[in-house]
């Protein structure tokens, strides 16, 4: 037969003793020579690294092309890939799934190299084959195991999504809960403030009002701003003022204010505020007897890393706003101590004929803008 | 002001703020019509009554309703209304055709400013000034008031 001339002819023109045929028997890459002049291309040469990786013996596979190594699950792609290489004599890289004789299949990872002869024309194929089923194999786990973790981590992220939007809207129960129940004894408060005569019982009433206004107003504050973890001191303050002058009626007290933009901590807010109001409340209700006119400053600024609260009026002073039996100042000036302690906070209190001056430092730390 | 006074129908299922708020209108010169405590008592009483301002909570005894019954009022029977709720971030963008709200807890000083100042804008179709504090106009009032996206300062 042909096929075994061509391969006779082979084996004589590199006959025993050419290091190169010597090397091409003994290498671990499975290697296949076909001739490229006759018809379909049969195989002329294989090694025996080629044989112990498809099975077959010599003689099964010498005058075949070698196309006998596809199978069912072969990629067309690949196939044809490899065919056009083959017609056009140009060099081809795949990998392909092939099977051994025993039907078994294996990822070869196959180079294609064309000869060519003194005249330019391609006289032989020179395949290598590489069983590269381990890679591959691998791969597609890596592939697999990314795919699951992906899916993992997509249905965490829902679950997490879920949940915080559970939160939230718990919170916004929470907080629409706590401003409705604030409405609510704040009504409470001035419904019974009508209904009662006694001017002492009106008063501290109107003191618990002015205490549950000031926790309300720093809940409307609290989850107007983006971080409901910080509290902005001087819009609290704009507000509480505008509110507590509206409301005493006092066209002839002035009021000036000069706020800093200064942040603490939202867990402070309440104690503060209501530090804040009595101090307020005690210079609009009692530095000024009625018919004596006035002006209240009050300046929010930092100083040193503390929070420095200033409430001024020039007033009649503390010594002659003091009245005996006037319980209701005494006990917004017992709130103003234990808060100041609850909050490490230090008060100033400076009182003479001229007006009183109270300035409160609050350390701030981290809580700040 | 020697004007007529204004005409408020009150949408509010807490009898308490309702009854307080009744008080607090009546001091300011404004005249109560009526007092809803579901959408559609609010919807039936505004169709009947016309009140010039209608204040409405949000959340009324059949839900969260209050948007749906500021919407109706304003697209069937041409009244304004008032939003008061704790949930100022949960309204709609266009305010359900309200003109602004005024959020829980609120000041009676708040309120009585409020109403003060819609009972100019009202009667005027141009405001006096920017609104006071504690009220926020809906975008589409301010621009009608005057006001060209004028806001409060936050």
């Amino acid at each position: 037969m042909q096929a075994e001339r061509a391969a006779d002819l082979l084996a004589a023109a590199h006959g025993v003793g050419d290091p190169f045929a010597a090397a091409v028997r003994a290498t671990r890459t499975a290697i296949t020579i076909a001739d490229a002049k006759q018809s379909d291309h049969p195989i002329i040469f294989v090694n025996d690294a080629f044989l112990s990786l498809t099975g077959y013996d010599r003689d099964e596979v010498i005058g075949r092309n070698c196309r006998f190594l596809q199978g069912q699950d072969s990629d067309p792609d690949q196939v044809d890939r490899l065919r056009r290489g083959i017609a056009g004599g140009d060099e081809v890289e795949v990998e392909i799934l092939n099977y051994r004789k025993d039907g078994s299949s294996f990822w070869n990872a196959l180079h294609l190299c064309p000869v060519r002869d003194r005249a330019g024309q391609v006289a032989y194929f020179v395949s290598s084959q590489l069983d590269v089923s381990d890679r591959r194999r691998a791969e597609f786990e890596l592939g697999d195991t990314r795919q699951r973790l992906e899916a993992a981590v997509e249905e965490r992220t829902r679950e997490l999504t879920q949940a915080l939007e559970q939160k939230t809207a718990l919170l916004h129960e929470v907080d629409h809960r706590v401003k409705n129940n604030l409405q609510l004894i704040s009504s409470l408060l001035l419904l019974q403030n009508r209904r009662v005569t006694d001017p002492a019982v009106k008063a501290s009433l109107r003191g618990m009002l002015e205490r549950v206004s000031a926790i309300a107003t720093v809940h409307r504050r609290l989850f107007q701003s983006e971080d409901v973890e910080r509290f902005d001191v001087s819009a609290f303050v704009r507000d509480l003022v505008s509110d507590m002058v509206g409301g005493a009626r006092r066209d002839d007290i002035q009021v000036k204010l000069d706020l800093q933009r200064v942040d603490i901590a939202a867990s402070k807010a309440a104690p503060l505020a209501l530090v804040i109001s009595e101090l307020f409340s005690n210079a609009l209700r009692h530095a000024f007897p009625i018919g004596r006119s006035g002006e209240i400053f009050v300046g929010v600024t930092r100083a040193d890393g503390d929070l420095r609260i200033e409430i001024a009026d020039n007033g009649v002073g503390t010594e002659n706003a003091a009245k005996p039996g006037d319980s209701g100042a005494g006990f917004g000036l017992t709130i103003i101590q234990l808060l100041c302690q609850q909050l490490k906070a230090r008060a100033e209190t400076n009182s003479t004929e001229s007006g009183t001056r109270v300035v409160v430092h609050l350390p701030v730390n981290g809580a700040q803008t | 002001m020697t004007e007529r006074p204004l005409d408020v129908l009150i949408v509010e299922d807490e009898v308490l703020l309702a009854t307080e708020l009744e008080f607090l209108l009546d001091e300011v010169g404004c005249h109560s019509v009526g007092h809803a405590m579901s959408s559609d008592e609010a919807v039936a009483m505004a169709a009947d009554l016309h009140p010039d301002l209608a204040l409405v909570d949000v959340h009324l005894r059949d839900g969260p309703t209050g948007v749906d019954v500021a919407r109706r009022i304003h697209d069937d029977c041409g009244g304004v209304a008032l939003f008061m709720t704790a949930n100022v971030k949960r309204l709609p963008a266009d305010f359900a055709g309200a003109c602004g709200v005024i959020g829980k807890p609120y000041s009676q000083h708040g309120v009585r400013t409020a109403l003060s100042y819609l009972t100019v804008c009202l009667r005027d179709g141009q405001a006096p000034g920017p609104p006071p504090i504690g009220l926020e106009l809906a975008p589409a009032y301010a621009r009608r008031w005057g006001l060209n996206h004028l806001h409060p300062a936050a």
